[in-house]
């Protein structure tokens, strides 16, 4: 019946798709906001080229620890099918990104130019 | 409730703070030469203000998330709501008594004919 260990898997314990895809846009909703903010502190503090962009890649590692704890309340497999999705939806895809860097050089050019 | 408060306050908290500290790099910049680096003081309450404010935002959106395995899912729903995600299927009928039902209904006709 059930071919692959996977569909084995999900056959024994099913999912609900609509909670999974919510789980998911609330994640792509902390994330593009904490990514803004991001950008206004790193406009703030001055940071250029490379640091910037290590500030940003810190942050996310930040809101993922945070949400990890404080959302999923320490256990991510509750919550999503695998425990990497807390960690790299939306960090370097998507939205959040551009929106970082649009923060970023607006006020940094604000505050310095 | 208690929590959304909580997180409604840490945000206001830690958006005051960031917009004091912008303010802040700003007399800073309009002061000093361009090359100088920020004070120390600055650079902290930017530091602060932002790590508070995602700690708001993540706990503003911390209730939001379902369990995703249909097991826990239905059992949560039945000890909140009382029904699960099939509460439906036990409010079915039993069996109709169709003969009883057509008596009924010829019965009807037959009172209306007269």
């Amino acid at each position: 019946m059930a071919s692959s260990a996977e569909e084995r898997e999900l056959l024994l314990h099913p999912v609900v798709p609509e909670n999974v895809a919510h789980n998911t846009k609330t994640i792509t909703d902390i994330r593009s906001v904490t990514c803004s903010v991001f950008g206004v502190a790193a406009g703030i503090l001055g940071l250029e080229s490379y640091s910037g962009f290590v500030f940003y890649l810190v942050g996310s590692c930040l809101v993922s620890v945070l949400m990890v704890f404080m959302a999923a309340g320490g256990q991510p497999s509750r919550y999503f099918r695998s425990s990497s999705e807390l960690w790299t939806t939306e960090v370097l895809s998507g939205s959040s990104l551009a929106s970082f860097i649009l923060t970023w050089t607006l006020f940094f050019g604000l505050l310095r130019v | 409730m208690f929590t959304s408060t909580k997180s409604a306050a840490l945000i206001s908290v830690s958006t005051l703070l960031l917009i004091h500290s912008c303010y802040s790099a700003y007399e800073h910049s309009l002061i000093s030469v361009p090359t100088n680096t920020l004070p120390l003081d600055v650079t902290l309450e930017t530091l602060v203000s932002v790590f508070l404010l995602c700690v708001g935002i993540v706990l503003n959106n911390s209730q939001e998330l379902k369990p995703i395995s249909w097991s826990v899912w239905s059992g949560q729903l039945e000890r909140e709501r009382g029904s699960g995600p099939y509460g439906f299927l036990e409010e079915r009928l039993g069996f109709l008594d169709i003969r009883g039902k057509r008596a009924e209904f010829s019965d009807w006709v037959k009172t209306g004919n007269e």
